[in-house]
């Protein structure tokens, strides 16, 4: 009877440890979303990948009739400029006429859903509190968002002890190697929004664009028969790929933090074996299979985007 | 296999082969034959070499002369002094050939950079094979004509792959930039949907 009571101790002990661990990352997670949101700051962080950094500035600030207004520019090569006032995204870049979308989040390198309700990848990831270390001279708590199967990367992030900003990410393979980071330069939290920020509300943004309804959610000639799971199915669509003005049959899917587009169309060549190229974390594979060239493209590893397209098959015409 | 005896013709036509199974493999071979001919008259056109009369078939006629001539009968020379002392000479000479070899091999390594010179050459700008053989003063590109057409559409494979790379990661941004105008006008009354964990069958969430 006494030891029996005593394992029950042990028990209970292990598991309120477990649960301890696991709920502070969470709610270090929800403060970061919450400071991503509310905080004024300005801060310069670089992307590094493929031997490369590439520097941004980035700008976030609520107005005093709280509409968040947001700068993201990239400093180097041809201007790309992403502008946020409230539930408008304007895009600033070389290849295309500046437009706006109607969104809550800017698609930069930062992951969007960083800034918006992380309990959406509860079912997918775990949050692991790893331990504190030093970044960018602040004291740093170390959170891990690791996927629960082998499907995925990793995201590390540092962030800041006192006002938990993000301070630096990490992508990370399953074996521990980085393939993409994003290390925080300067960080500056204001009372007030800074002027950058605010001429933003003087400032037209570019015309909305509007994609007829009929152009998405088309049906599609091919099925998807095996995906990691969490993911879910965003969009599909037929358009032509602005480079190569190549015609494909388009779906993208998300699990939330990650995005994956799969291309579909037909080829002059009957047989190609798959190919892949890596742009930091995001990976692209382009195979052709008797007659169809099926590219998937997405931060996830190479198994995983093979098993992608081997599973899609071709749907029997209709009769 | 085939390129490598053609190759093995032209270098013998270039004198820089002195291994007489080549020679040899060549005489065998018909083919092989008819291909030395044909790139010793490259060379002479070339060079401006020819006769005011080209005589196409000069060797079979040389061949029918030697068939054509008495042979010659001489006693065999068996003389053991004589192989004694070609033994003592090329012990003497091992040394020297050692020498000779590494000079040889030394002379090798210059002939390839400069043949790597002219391939580089040859990739960048495929007509150049016409101004390379007066320039190096050898006909030896003439071997690489069989592998030219090969490399230049594996070359072509690969920019068009990179181009295509490029391409997909550019609309893949693009579109996930585009992708809240899709969220926020077809999926939101079933957002919780899209967190359930199911290896879900994309058709039919396509309804």
């Amino acid at each position: 009877m006494k030891l029996l009571s005593y394992v029950l101790l042990l028990l209970s002990i292990s598991f309120s440890a477990v649960g301890e661990e696991s709920e502070p990352a969470k709610a270090w997670l929800e403060r970061l979303s919450n400071a991503l949101n509310k905080l004024n700051f300005s801060t310069s962080f670089v992307v590094v990948k493929n031997n490369q950094a590439q520097p941004y500035h980035w700008f976030h600030g609520v107005d005093d009739t709280g509409t968040e207004l947001e700068i993201l520019s990239l400093l180097n090569g041809p201007r790309r400029d992403i502008l946020r006032k409230g539930n408008t995204v304007s895009y600033i870049e070389p290849e295309l006429p500046p437009y706006s979308v109607t969104s809550q989040q800017i698609s930069g390198p930062i992951p969007a859903i960083l800034a918006g309700d992380i309990s959406q990848l509860e079912n997918i990831y775990d949050f692991i509190s790893v331990g504190r270390s030093r970044v960018l001279g602040r004291p740093a708590q170390l959170i891990r968002i690791e996927a629960k199967n082998a499907h995925r990367y990793a995201y590390w992030l540092w962030l800041d002890q006192q006002s938990s900003m993000l301070l630096k990410l990490s992508i990370v393979t399953k074996q521990g190697q980085q393939l993409e980071q994003i290390q925080f330069t300067h960080l500056e939290i204001t009372d007030k929004p800074s002027e950058s920020v605010l001429q933003l509300n003087d400032t037209e943004l570019p015309v909305l664009v509007d994609i007829p309804q009929e152009y998405q959610q088309q049906e599609l000639q091919w099925n998807v028969n095996w995906l990691p799971e969490g993911f879910t199915q965003i969009n599909t669509n037929r358009h032509k790929i602005s480079l190569t003005k190549q015609p494909v049959e388009f779906m993208l899917l998300s699990d939330g933090l990650v995005d994956i587009s799969i291309y579909v169309n037909g080829s002059q060549e009957k047989q190609r074996n798959a190919d892949f190229a890596m742009d930091g974390a995001t990976l692209a594979l382009n195979q052709v299979n008797e007659g169809i060239e099926v590219s998937v493209v997405g931060k996830i590893p190479s198994t995983t985007a093979k098993a992608i397209a081997d599973s899609i098959t071709i749907k029997p015409p209709k009769p | 296999m085939s390129e490598n005896k053609f190759e093995t013709v032209s270098s013998c036509v270039d004198d820089f082969q002195h291994d007489d199974n080549a020679f040899d493999d060549i005489i065998n071979d018909e083919h092989l034959s008819t291909t030395w001919d044909r790139y010793h008259l490259i060379g002479d056109v070339l060079r401006n070499d020819t006769p005011d009369v080209l005589q196409l078939d000069l060797s079979a006629e040389i061949a029918q002369a030697i068939a054509a001539e008495p042979t010659i009968l001489a006693p065999k020379n068996n003389n053991v002094f004589a192989l004694k002392l070609k033994a003592k000479v090329v012990a003497f000479a091992k040394p020297f050939g050692q020498l000779a070899i590494a000079a040889s091999a030394a002379g090798l390594m210059v002939l390839g950079v400069q043949s790597n010179v002219a391939q580089n050459n040859e990739t960048i700008l495929p007509s150049q094979i016409v101004k390379t053989i007066p320039m190096a003063g050898t006909a030896e590109p003439v071997s690489l004509n069989f592998q030219e057409p090969d490399r230049a559409s594996q070359k072509q494979a690969f920019i068009d792959q990179q181009r295509r790379f490029h391409a997909l990661f550019s609309d893949h941004q693009q579109q996930v930039k585009l992708s809240s105008l899709a969220v926020n006008d077809t999926n939101t009354d079933d957002q919780n949907e899209t967190h359930s964990i199911v290896d879900k069958k994309v058709n039919e969430s396509n309804k």
